[in-house]
């Protein structure tokens, strides 16, 4: 236990979730439902945040196209959730009505059932993550590559989702969730109740990372990151090591997406678009990869300011975040870690900069 | 061809013949006007007899006959019965034709001559043949004549004469195009080509030549299509291939810089409206050197500011690099707005040439490829006949030692950053005259450069020639058939499908694996 929480910052952040989690179950009137909604959000956010750390943070492998298995997560609980609804209400999906289909394509079979989206989610997202992290750790893709490769990936992907004859909803997506689990969506409650578990996945899957980036495996992963060549010499199989870590980090991105996606109640390919898969990386760069922690504070913190600003300089967000990443990468290379340990050049001895 | 050959052969005899029967024929002022007079069957006779004679009639009886039917036309024909005659439906259909004919044939103005070969048009086979040939020789008007041509290949098409239409199949299959191959197969629901088997060969062996030389035209037109998105490809794609082999830095803005070339490009175009209207038709080639210029000093001032202090961090590179880029975006946003930027189109890269079936070399994609030609020279001689290139070439190849010899490296980094920088801006100027130049253009190509650049490896510049060629020609070739996503999604997997066999590309640099 000792080894898991022995970081005060981690424990500080777990603790202020974990807190956040009782006010939400507790005290069902403390906070306004629109803010009870961004704060689930905000966690989907930084679970994805979480997931995108693990593998650049720890494995040293920058993943340009995360935004794919979030949206795979997305796309899987919107069909669930829309599969739901009709049977629970009896209303047609919009995009089926759009392209005058009478009923699902067959693929959708099965997805009425929870039980059956959320193991799909999972195994489509490893079959997905596994092929491409295959194929590229196998012939050493790395770096720069892997993150062009993997953007493409998502670049593609868009592309795809935009038509209109694929049975996703092309272009205008899906929306539409009126029930989930039988209840009402519009409902305050359950507003409140994904919210809290939200939350509660973002709790449980930090203390999970924890225990593996501290673990013997995690030392691996690390060691995989600093010296690669030099761990294959001592006798290591990277490969199963890199793949480990990739797959897994790919699943935290789609549980992200399946918790995000009945938040916000609509889902369409822009979310496949790679400029949103580059804002993971900022929101992770911001916050200081490297330490979990720091994932989840950078994405609070950047999607705190944009929801905040969205309502009222929206076309002001673009130069603030290209602003932000500019002084990130030049002056605080780990982020806002970097501000504990930062004081004025001309005062203090240079600080040592790890630089990977 | 024997039949063909043969078949010409009787046209020409019987072509004579008809000629010679026509000689005698001379208009009987007197007759005619009676038989207009007449009941119906005789108007329609002395319709038939002022058609039949026109091709051989001296310009005064033309002049008399036009006078006359549009007498009758007008109803102010004087007969010898004291009132004009009245025409039947089917009649006044004959004197318009013949009225078309003779206004063909005597009319001073080009534009009457026009409108009656127009009013022709509607019927081309009751135009007889020495009215045309009598109206093609005395044309003078270039438009007109060519328009006669094919009028008159039209009427042939249509004449009951079979060694005529035989002739004029031949004729069109000369030319073939996607009009051609439609007129040839209404041929097949002609009463003639069930009755004739002789006929039937001649359409269809017209047929396959005109399908051959399509699938011929169909083939260029792709790979001129493709060969001009290579171009682009090429030019985007180099400046990424020079930076990142030398510094390991992809450089995500590398779509924008493309797009501030075809901004500065309209710029250029806009000041020259203001200083100079007559210049305005030369932008593009007056725009070259600032765009140049301008894009490669932008790129300069970033690799100071932001690229040289990361160097060491490949993958913090493509953040900045993103940030760089969306806020390029975002400030062309709001300076020019979103909508797409009217250029105009100088004569030189508008229209085109026909050369086969529907393959027409269009001058605005012949710039685009001679420029990328024009700029692969460039770049190749500069880096590869210039102590600058010689200096890139040894710091992309061993830095450390490069710098213990004496090269000043940062210098080099600095100066191929700019070049990379500029040769993106004269990308975004190839392709002003071909896409639409918005602030969002830059994402449609960034990804396919990096494939490019990924697929050709660092070492050498024909690997980025190569990868843009097959890529570029990929896309085309791919697309008719199954859709643009298709397109990407193929050239993508055959991308990582070759990585597997060489992962730094075709062209990687000798040397430990990193």
């Amino acid at each position: 236990m000792n080894r898991l929480f022995n970081d005060r910052l981690f424990t500080t952040v777990l603790a202020l979730l974990a807190i956040g989690v009782v006010v939400l179950v507790a005290m069902p009137g403390a906070i306004s439902p629109y803010m009870v909604n961004a704060t689930g959000q905000l966690a989907a956010f930084a679970l994805l945040a979480v997931s995108l750390d693990l593998i650049w943070g720890y494995a040293g492998v920058l993943s340009l196209g995360h935004g794919l298995y979030f949206a795979l997560g997305g796309y899987v609980v919107a069909m669930h959730l829309l599969k739901h609804a009709m049977a629970v209400t009896g209303k047609v999906p919009d995009f089926m009505q759009f392209m005058g289909w009478s009923e699902f394509p067959f693929y959708w079979s099965g997805f009425e059932h929870f039980g059956y989206a959320a193991v799909m989610a999972v195994v489509l997202t490893i079959l997905l993550a596994g092929a491409c992290g295959y194929v590229s750790f196998r012939s050493r893709v790395g770096g720069v590559y892997f993150s062009i490769i993997t953007q493409a990936f998502v670049y593609v992907a868009m592309l795809l989702m935009f038509r209109n004859d694929t049975g996703f909803g092309g272009n205008n997506g899906m929306t539409g969730f009126s029930v989930v689990f039988g209840f009402d969506m519009a409902d305050p409650a359950v507003t409140r109740g994904l919210a809290a578990v939200s939350l509660l996945v973002l709790v449980v899957a930090l203390v999970g990372c924890r225990s593996l980036v501290t673990s013997r495996f995690g030392r691996l992963v690390i060691a995989c990151r600093d010296d690669e060549a030099r761990l294959r010499s001592l006798g290591y199989g990277t490969l199963p090591i890199k793949l480990g870590v990739w797959c897994l980090s790919a699943v935290l991105a789609a549980i992200a997406g399946f918790l995000y996606v009945p938040q916000v109640g609509i889902i369409n390919p822009r979310l496949l678009s790679p400029d949103v898969s580059l804002e993971i990386a900022v929101w992770v760069a911001i916050g200081g990869r490297g330490a979990l922690s720091g994932a989840v504070i950078g994405a609070i913190l950047v999607n705190g300011v944009k929801f905040w600003l969205s309502s009222r300089a929206p076309e002001l967000w673009p130069f603030i975040l290209s602003g932000l990443v500019v002084l990130v990468v030049l002056v605080f290379p780990n982020g806002l870690l970097d501000l504990g340990r930062w004081r004025p050049r001309l005062i203090a001895t240079p600080s040592v900069v790890k630089r990977t | 061809m024997q039949y063909l050959a043969k078949s010409l052969v009787q046209a020409l005899v019987l072509l004579c013949a008809l000629g010679g029967a026509q000689q005698a024929q001379a208009y009987d002022h007197a007759a005619i006007t009676d038989a207009a007079c007449g009941d119906a069957a005789s108007s329609a006779e002395a319709a038939r007899l002022i058609v039949t004679g026109a091709g051989d009639a001296t310009a005064d009886d033309l002049a008399w006959a036009r006078s006359m039917v549009t007498a009758t036309l007008e109803r102010t024909l004087a007969c010898s019965t004291g009132r004009p005659p009245v025409l039947s439906l089917r009649n006044r259909a004959a004197y318009d034709t013949a009225a078309a004919m003779l206004t063909l044939l005597a009319a001073p103005e080009p534009d009457a001559r026009t409108a009656a070969l127009r009013t022709l048009s509607r019927k081309p086979e009751q135009t007889p043949a020495a009215v045309l040939d009598r109206a093609t020789a005395a044309e003078r008007d270039p438009k007109l004549k060519a328009a006669l041509a094919e009028f008159a290949q039209l009427a042939d098409l249509g004449s009951p004469d079979l060694a005529r239409r035989g002739r004029a199949i031949s004729h069109l299959a000369d030319a073939p195009s996607t009009r051609v191959a439609t007129q040839l197969a209404t041929l097949r629901a002609d009463p003639a080509y069930v009755a004739d088997a002789g006929f039937r060969t001649t359409v269809e062996a017209a047929i396959t030549r005109v399908d051959r030389w399509m699938l011929v035209g169909q083939v260029l037109s792709m790979l001129y299509n493709g060969l001009s998105f290579a171009s682009i490809l090429f030019m985007s794609a180099v400046g990424l291939a020079v930076i990142f082999g030398l510094m390991g830095v992809i450089n995500l803005a590398q779509g924008e810089f493309i797009m501030m070339g075809a901004y500065g490009t309209f710029l250029v175009q806009q000041g020259l409206r203001a200083v100079a209207p007559g210049l305005v038709e030369w932008y593009l080639p007056i725009a070259i050197i600032p765009v140049f210029l301008v894009t490669a000093g932008i790129g300069v001032l970033l690799e100071v500011g932001l690229i040289r202090h990361l160097y060491k961090r490949p993958l913090m590179s493509l953040l900045a690099t993103w940030a760089v880029s969306l806020f390029l975006v975002n400030l062309v946003r709001v300076v020019f707005g979103t909508q797409n930027l009217q250029f105009d189109t100088p004569f030189y890269v508008r229209g085109g040439i026909a050369v086969v079936g529907d393959f027409i070399i269009t001058w605005n994609r012949l710039f685009a490829i001679g420029f990328a030609g024009l700029s692969l020279a460039g770049t190749w001689l500069l880096l590869r006949r210039t102590p600058f290139g010689l200096n890139v070439r040894a710091v992309t190849q061993n830095r450390d030692m490069a710098a213990c010899v004496g090269i000043a490296t940062r210098r080099v980094d600095m100066l191929a950053f700019g070049l990379g920088s500029g040769l993106a801006g004269l990308a975004g100027l190839a392709l002003s005259p071909l896409y639409n130049v918005n602030p969002q253009m830059g994402t449609n190509f960034v990804i396919d450069s990096f494939m490019v650049v990924v697929l050709g490896g660092v070492a050498a510049l024909e690997g980025t020639v190569l990868a843009a060629l097959g890529i570029g020609q990929l896309n085309v070739l791919v697309e008719p058939f199954y859709g643009a996503v298709a397109a990407k999604v193929i050239v993508l997997l055959l991308t990582i499908a070759f990585l597997q066999w060489r992962p730094e590309g075709l062209f990687a640099l000798q040397g430990r694996r990193r």
